[in-house]
């Protein structure tokens, strides 16, 4: 008996890893596979634009450089402050647009609408729109500032205007996908809670304190992780609307990467580049994640 | 009628079989080329010529893929077609600063086994400028396919309104401007604009200035030489037209075409541009300055002392491609005196052949071509090397930053100092 269930546990089992091969077979040739000749390669002097230097082995040479370039670093901070300033931006303008979205409406659909399409619409597309928005002599907001009488500015070629631009321009994309993340968690808020605290006479502020807040906890710092993620990546939005000017004052560490690795064909040290940022988001997620693990724990008593 | 119907279906049966067969023998003689240019070289003409060779040639059709509209922005997409070594283009447009990097990183196919015999003596059809630019370590990177250099465009009929003559130092052009900007009053006109958006075109922005003080980027012995008055000349030039506001606030956001839609569009006194804005302004439906242009040489700080960036596009053989004779056949074909002449009357393209400049019909299309063949022949070279790249990259990115203020110019030749003596040693 114990034989038989045994053996037909083992055919189940073959069978399992019969169908997780593929996948195990996809994952290694498009996610392992690259991870690992990016770390070779590191390690490696291999500029695509002096192929008669031979890629050699130069062992910490390029993790040595990173640690000595300026520019690295300001790529980092610059990178930072995107996070810092666009995470909770786009979380908290995304809590608004999901209560918004969660009221009882009698026609959702433009609602829906409207926190979809920001979402849905490509990085590269927002930025060139808002390119358009913040341009100095056709830019609609010039043109509104000219309107009510003030002078224009010079959003795009001056550092501080131009990473509150582009700040805009992201808080704008990425808060949808914030507020659809949130929208999901207001709606599995029972009721019945509201209800209650109706009946005891909570105003609506002390209703949105004391059950929305800490019930959406999840959801927000589902929303807050992912946001992160991407904040850390930031390419898209500060390319098409200033590629990183004026100078690099707005450049951002994967848009460092890319302008090593494929404008100055530079695979080694851009490599070496990329390593560091994956580390350096490696330990940001953990943190977080290591977070929410102890949560819910925290939040039950 | 039983009959009538098997006739009329054996009919349609034998001309589809005729017609399937006639397909076939075609598709076996068919070849097709792909050609990549970018959007500001005039794919229009480009598809017109593609058009007349595909008659003449049969069996060949040409694909004309459009690029991006800066040389960078093809660069970019470009570096990545060809590091993965696809095949899927044949015939490729290149910047004048390209062939060396193209050599070094074997994108290109050498030409000479193509070239035959007759190497030298095609060659030496060229002007001496492009027929240097294309052979690199003795081998044929590219084909010459037209030519280009910076010149000043001008308001004629505004400066003759205001007795302004055309400026032959930049002081002249900034009294000029001064002058004709105080008089007509109007908000929306502007100065003078060069490229200053971190584009290709803003190295030459920092470049002509240098040379025409007489600097240059490497001395004699190739070693970097930012350390002297000239090298500081341009920072104290644009930083003079920004003060006086010859030059628009927003210059570090104008890239090349920008500056040419600006004086299209009536709102910009002096351009410094290439050569195809002549034929925009002339042809296109929305220009608003059609006969009332001028092309003159670019100033210099003294009248006889004067530079200007060499340009032009080259016709590269995808070292990838699968049909390389076939390309190499069309790309002969574009790099000829007859395309040239074409080119130069449809999209005022400068000739790269001497003798094309003198032709009655382009003269008659572009009458400033008379003085523009001594500034193409003495136009000068961007550094060539095969990190030119990265060169550019520290040249344009901190002229930006200079012309934006977020650096002063001692901190933007500093930082260019720092970068570029890791590329020039």
């Amino acid at each position: 008996m114990t034989a038989k269930l045994s053996s037909l546990e083992r055919s189940e089992r073959r069978l399992g890893i019969a169908l997780l091969a593929p996948a195990f077979a996809l994952l290694a040739g498009v996610v392992l596979y690259p991870i690992y000749n990016l770390i070779r390669m590191s390690f490696s002097e291999n500029k695509l634009t002096e192929p008669w230097l031979a890629k050699p082995w130069i062992g910490f040479e390029n993790y040595a450089k990173a640690m000595g370039d300026e520019r690295l670093w300001e790529a980092t901070w610059h990178t930072l402050l995107y996070v810092i300033v666009t995470v909770p931006g786009a979380v908290a303008l995304g809590l608004g647009l999901a209560l918004l979205a969660n009221q009882p409406f009698r026609v959702k659909w433009p609602v829906r609408l409207g926190l979809l399409l920001p979402w849905a619409l490509p990085l590269v597309f927002a930025g060139l729109i808002f390119r358009w928005f913040f341009e100095y002599q056709q830019g609609l907001v010039n043109n509104a500032l000219i309107w009510i009488g003030l002078s224009p500015v010079n959003w795009l070629t001056q550092e501080g205007p131009a990473f509150f631009a582009i700040c805009v321009a992201i808080i704008w994309k990425t808060s949808s996908f914030a507020a659809l993340v949130l929208l999901a968690g207001l709606q599995t808020i029972p009721k019945s809670l509201y209800e209650a605290a109706e009946v005891d006479g909570a105003s609506k502020w002390q209703q949105f304190w004391e059950i929305t807040l800490p019930m959406l906890k999840p959801a927000i710092i589902v929303a807050l992780i992912f946001r992160t993620i991407t904040a850390i990546q930031t390419f898209d939005i500060p390319k098409a609307m200033t590629d990183g000017g004026p100078g690099n004052a707005t450049e951002t560490l994967a848009m460092y990467i890319h302008k090593t690795t494929i404008d100055s064909l530079d695979f080694g040290y851009g490599s070496t580049l990329a390593v560091l940022m994956f580390i350096a988001s490696a330990i940001l997620t953990s943190i977080y994640l290591r977070h929410t693990r102890r949560d819910p724990s925290a939040g039950r008593h | 009628m039983k009959k009538r119907t098997f006739l009329s279906l054996s009919a349609s049966l034998a001309l589809g079989l005729a017609m399937s067969v006639s397909t076939a023998s075609i598709s076996v003689a068919q070849t097709t080329l792909r050609i990549f240019t970018g959007g500001q070289q005039r794919p229009d003409v480009m598809r017109k010529i593609a058009d007349d060779y595909e008659k003449r040639t049969p069996g060949v059709k040409i694909e004309v893929e459009v690029g991006g509209a800066t040389s960078e922005q093809q660069q970019q997409y470009l570096n990545t077609v060809l590091a993965s070594k696809d095949s899927a283009l044949d015939v490729i447009l290149i910047d004048v600063i390209r062939p060396a990097q193209w050599a070094a990183a074997q994108w290109a196919e050498p030409l000479d086994a193509f070239l035959g015999a007759d190497k030298d003596k095609i060659m030496a059809r060229y002007l001496p400028a492009y027929r240097e630019a294309n052979i690199v370590g003795g081998k044929v990177i590219a084909l010459p396919y037209f030519a280009d250099a910076q010149f000043l465009y001008y308001r004629k009929d505004l400066l003759e309104k205001h007795g302004v003559q055309p400026p032959k130092t930049w002081a002249e052009l900034q009294a000029g401007a001064e002058k004709v900007m105080k008089a007509e009053g109007n908000p929306n006109l502007s100065g003078f604009q060069t490229a200053g958006a971190p584009i290709e075109g803003t190295v030459c922005t920092y470049l002509v200035p240098m040379w025409g003080a007489g600097g240059a980027l490497t001395n004699a012995q190739g070693q970097l030489a930012l350390n002297t008055a000239e090298a500081r000349r341009p920072f104290q030039l644009w930083a003079d037209m920004k003060a006086a506001n010859v030059t628009p606030p927003n210059l570090a956001e104008i890239p090349t075409d920008r500056i040419r839609q600006n004086f299209q569009a009536g709102n910009l006194l002096f351009a410094m541009n290439w050569g195809y804005v002549w034929q925009r302004t002339q042809n296109d439906a929305d220009s608003q300055i059609k006969d009332k242009v001028g092309v003159v040489p670019l100033p210099g700080f003294t009248a006889d002392k004067a530079a200007t960036c060499i340009g032009g596009w080259q016709l590269a053989i995808s070292a990838f491609s699968k049909n390389k004779k076939a390309a190499f056949d069309f790309a002969m074909y574009l790099s000829s005196p007859e395309v040239a002449k074409a080119q130069a009357i449809a999209a005022s393209h400068l000739p790269v052949f001497p003798e094309v400049y003198t032709d009655p019909d382009v003269l008659k299309a572009n009458p400033w071509f008379a003085q523009a063949l001594p500034v193409v022949q003495t136009a000068r070279s961007r550094p060539v090397s095969p990190a030119y790249p990265r060169v550019s990259e520290v040249i344009r990115t901190n002229m930006n930053a200079f012309l934006a203020g977020a650096k002063t110019a001692d901190a933007a030749l500093a930082d260019m100092t720092r970068d570029l003596s890791q590329v020039i040693r």
